[in-house]
């Protein structure tokens, strides 16, 4: 949902030069109305941080993803390396990207003389955040000569300097200093999640094969860089608001994550489209073009066609930028997702056909879990059911992914279609269950060009995910015979309960480790 | 059979010469193209002048057969004979891009009344020798190339990217400028080269006889009907369960028929769910093939070789009863959406610089649309019957930059769905709703995808339509025949 819901935003970040470097995160609070963040601001007061090379460790994660073509398997493991931030706890903060589908991860000081294994607190795959944490004895003796970083108070401004800090193999650190040259709200991780970030003009070496990063202002924590352009000597730091707001978060040990308005919108800096609204030359005003069934907004009453003048009093100009006190001009999104908390409310003031009105919204967060296509799935295996020989997948965007660099054009237009358009399947459905292959059996003799094809019903009963499947296939019809009906298909295909059983104890024998899971 | 006895009477007339395989070449012609292009980036331009070699044969009493491609887009068509310098100006009768051919007169046949007439013969054995004679690349003179048969199956064509037709593939090097030449065995034609392949060695593929004569015969009306079909998909019926749940007797008989095209041949006749078991009297097996002199090729081979308005019998069985029944055949005409055109005038409309253009396959390979809409109603045109409500996909492919649309990004690539709250369904449609009698306050052209509706402002228009016509050199804002 989230890729088709902002494509103003991405058109608009398209014509910045910095869109390629984005990733970083900061935060601080820049509504005085939200709480300060006790247990952070507190450590921050108490430790004396002299040397912030000294507040730094080392994080090895191995990586294992699912496969996805054989999703009983993992694909080969993978290693990456970053330096952490030492908090408050201690407690290591460092980006999500470091721990996404991580099997095993190791901390390690900068001189090398201590190991141990961590575990996350807490983990944004949005903002690209982790907090990590060592359990039991090791962690005093592993912490003992390691300063803690406070998280900056005052956010820095743009020109204000940062410090990188590195660690080379051998432990000696280098730092680096550079300016902020702008603040943008881009997408860094994951594709279509927008957040604050400053961009940091400084010229750096790479060392100890990792451009994820600490960043201080004033010997502050400030954000984590997460990427590096050599060319344009730019890096990408996630702004202190939204450190902030990920700490204030995981302070309770349940983190819920950033709300979101849940629309889709458009400029409204075409005169002849502003002519047609009836928008006077006084007010800015983006266009609503999309509004996800039950988001946020959508439970606020906004509807398609509506004008956002305002958002949290703060005036939206016919681009979707606003003024921001320190920032100066920044996307809209900013005022939802970056420093407000999920349920949190929030005003905002629109045109309807030329009448002004204002709509309360409680900022609600859709959980990826309920997402019908989930845009990440990290951590999670996958669900499948193996049915003599044909094999069943829910629909995720990191399935998708898996069509290839150009997927948004390679993959199969039904699925690329669930994708796009969930709000035409979710009255249906909880998730996209789509037969995504064939495995050649006896069983399947006939079927194996069938692929990619979304099930709709399975002997009668309609699939809503991979637990309705899998019930669904237990109950065979008296004759023995599995009727499998496909979305957009007229006719059914049909599979053998007994032939399927035995072809199936077969694939078990030639190593196929299980043949579902539903979690 | 009139044209069987004049190729008789040709013959004997020239049999004295005919024993000479080189007596032919003068029968084996050089035909010169001159071809126009049309530029579907830019419709209301010339489009881009350009030419080619290919070969041509003299089959009968001023007919020369070639391939489709040789003379497709033809501004002017100029023949040589082996031997001669003369230029002669010919002219298409008639041309079928879905097989591939093309047949040929020129304007006095008189110079070539006593050369040999090549005759059609039959299909030829595997590893049977044939000869190709044309004028490929490499040289001004006639080549000739041997080799034998190596597969004979269904392929595509390439011409038309859309079709497939009964194709021989043969050892012999085949080469540009081969194309529309005759393969010969024993002195009669089995087939008119007219493809290679880039990706294998030795290949080259010629049409075969079945599909010369079945134009020959399409034509003979004085007009090219084009190919027929039966308009249905089916599923292949060997998997034990699928027969089990249908209750088809194990006898390997029978396919599913798993989708019928809207207004095709089988329309109101056959219906998904329905089983075909024979066709014309020839059992289907349940990999959807069937026996024909004693090889196993698929059932539309029966429609291969039918015309429009024959009937095909089908056996079926519908909700439980067996039916038997003739079905009328016609062409498809909607799925042209999927061959690549020819000999047509690009359509398109520009409205205040805005260009729409109606998809098909030439537009398709010009624009490379990544929209998901687009890419939607493309396949699902034919298969779910999009062109009984959608018969044009227009599209809006540019703007053409001009005051009025300044303002406008992002909206190039999408479907026209609705202009001024009317569903558009041909660009003939979308042209009146563009041209009211009285010009409203605000044309709404609303896109499917697109993050908001275009507004152009009605009194505007005629002014921005004057500008980008004189400015880009339109000489016509719209061309709605193709």
């Amino acid at each position: 949902m989230n890729q088709p819901m902002m494509p103003t935003m991405k058109r608009t970040l398209c014509c910045l030069p910095i869109l390629l470097l984005t990733h970083c995160e900061e935060s601080q609070s820049i509504n005085e109305g939200v709480p300060p963040v006790p247990s952070v601001t507190e450590a921050t007061t108490t430790s004396e941080v002299t040397d912030p090379t000294r507040a730094v460790v080392r994080i090895t994660t191995t990586r294992q993803r699912w496969n996805p073509g054989q999703p009983w398997e993992k694909q080969p493991p993978r290693k990456r390396r970053s330096l952490g931030a030492v908090v408050e706890g201690p407690r290591v903060i460092t980006s999500a990207e470091m721990v996404a589908d991580a099997t095993f991860i190791e901390l390690e000081t900068t001189d090398g003389l201590k190991r141990t294994a961590a575990s996350v607190v807490a983990v944004d795959y949005e903002a690209n955040l982790a907090l990590l944490e060592v359990e039991g004895e090791d962690k005093d003796d592993f912490f003992e000569e390691i300063e803690v970083l406070e998280i900056a108070e005052t956010p820095p401004a743009p020109g204000d300097p940062l410090t990188i800090i590195q660690v080379e193999d051998n432990g000696n650190s280098i730092t680096t200093s550079g300016p902020i040259q702008s603040v943008e709200v881009v997408s860094s991780f994951l594709p279509s999640q927008y957040f604050l970030t400053y961009e940091v003009k400084a010229s750096m070496q790479s060392a100890g094969s990792s451009f994820t990063l600490p960043v201080t202002h004033d010997g502050a924590l400030a954000g984590l860089l997460t990427s590096y352009n050599s060319k344009d000597q730019l890096s990408d730091v996630g702004a202190t608001e939204v450190l902030l707001r990920f700490m204030e978060d995981a302070a309770d040990g349940e983190y819920v994550g950033f709300p979101s308005l849940g629309i889709g919108t458009s400029s409204t800096d075409d005169s002849n489209f502003r002519e047609f609204l009836k928008l006077t030359d006084d007010v800015g005003g983006i266009y609503v073009s999309k509004v996800r069934k039950d988001g946020s907004a959508d439970k606020a009453g906004l509807k398609v066609g509506d004008v956002i003048t305002r958002i949290d009093s703060h005036d939206i100009d016919r681009l979707g930028y606003f003024e921001h006190e320190r920032y100066g001009r920044l996307f809209w999104s900013h005022l939802v997702r970056g420093s407000k908390a999920t349920g949190t409310e929030l005003a905002i003031e629109i045109l309807r056909d030329g009448e002004p009105q204002t709509l309360t919204v409680t900022l609600e967060r859709q959980a990826v879990e309920d997402q019908l296509v989930p845009a990440y799935t990290f951590g999670t295996a996958p669900n499948f059911l193996i049915k003599g020989g044909m094999l069943f997948q829910e629909l995720s965007e990191s399935l998708l992914q898996a069509f290839g660099d150009e997927w948004e054009t390679r993959a199969p237009l039904d699925l690329l279609d669930a994708w796009q358009n969930p709000s035409d399947y979710e009255d249906e459905a909880e998730r996209v269950v789509f037969l995504s292959g064939v495995i050649a059996t006896p069983a399947t003799v006939g079927y194996e060009p069938l692929r990619n094809l979304i099930v709709e019903e399975v002997n009668g009963t309609p699939i809503r995910d991979m637990k309705s499947l899998i019930e669904a296939f237990n109950n065979p019809p008296g004759d023995g015979l599995h009727a499998i009906k496909f979305r957009d298909e007229d006719i059914l295909i049909y599979l053998d309960e007994v032939a399927s059983t035995a072809v199936d104890t077969q694939l078990i024998q030639r190593g196929i480790t299980r043949l579902s899971r539903a979690e | 059979m009139i044209r069987l006895l004049l190729f008789a009477v040709l013959i004997t007339f020239a049999s004295a010469a005919d024993r000479l395989p080189s007596d032919v070449y003068r029968s084996v012609v050089r035909i010169e193209a001159a071809v126009q292009i049309p530029d579907y980036a830019t419709p209301w331009n010339s489009g881009r002048f350009s030419g080619g070699i290919g070969t041509g044969f003299i089959i009968g009493e001023n007919r020369i057969l070639t391939n489709a491609h040789v003379v497709s887009n033809a501004r002017r068509l100029l023949i040589t004979v082996h031997g001669s310098p003369i230029k002669y100006p010919a002219k298409v009768d008639f041309i079928a891009h879905d097989c591939d051919l093309a047949l040929l007169s020129v304007e006095d046949f008189s110079d070539f009344s006593q050369f040999p007439v090549f005759e059609i013969g039959g299909v030829p054995e595997l590893e049977s020798q044939v000869r190709v004679i044309g004028y490929p690349v490499g040289g001004q003179r006639l080549s000739v190339t041997r080799g034998v048969v190596s597969r004979i199956d269904f392929s595509s064509y390439s011409h038309s990217r859309a079709d497939q037709h009964l194709v021989i593939q043969i050892d012999a090097a085949i080469n540009p400028g081969n194309s529309g030449g005759p393969v010969l065995q024993n002195g009669e034609v089995i087939g008119v080269a007219f493809q290679g392949r880039r990706d294998a060695d030795n290949t080259g593929y010629i049409i075969p006889t079945p599909v010369i004569t079945r134009f020959l015969k399409d034509i003979e009306d004085g007009r090219y009907d084009h190919y027929v079909d039966l308009a249905v998909s089916t599923f292949p019926l060997f998997n034990e369960a699928m027969r089990e749940a249908l209750k088809m007797p194990d006898d390997g008989n029978g396919v599913l028929v798993s989708n019928v095209i809207a207004n095709g041949s089988c329309d109101g006749i056959l219906k998904p769910g329905d089983i075909l078991v024979s066709i014309d009297g020839n059992p289907i097996d349940s990999a959807g093939q069937i026996l024909i002199d004693g090889s196993k090729v698929d059932l539309n081979e029966i429609v291969e070789r039918k015309f429009a308005g024959d009937t095909v019998a089908l056996r079926y069985r519908s909700d439980g009863t067996w039916h038997d029944r003739d079905v009328e055949l016609k062409p498809l005409p909607q799925n042209r959406m999927y061959a690549v055109q020819y000999e047509k005038k690009p359509r398109y409309i520009v409205f205040a610089g805005m260009v729409f253009q109606p998809l098909d396959t030439n537009l398709f390979a010009t624009a490379k649309f990544d929209d998901l809409h687009v890419r939607r109603l493309y396949q699902d045109y034919l298969p779910k019957g999009i062109f009984t409500e959608r018969e044009d996909i227009v599209i809006l492919t540019r703007i053409e930059s001009d005051p009025i649309n300044s303002q406008l990004s992002g909206f190039t690539g999408h479907v026209v769905d609705k202009i001024n709250g009317v569903k558009v369904k041909t660009l003939k449609q979308a042209h009146e709703l563009l041209h009211p009698e009285t010009q409203p306050e605000f044309h709404v052209i609303e896109l499917l995808g697109a993050r908001r509706p275009v507004v152009i402002p009605g009194d505007e228009v005629d002014a921005a339509n004057e500008r980008v016509q004189r400015t880009y050199a339109i000489e016509r804002l719209a061309n709605l025949e193709e």
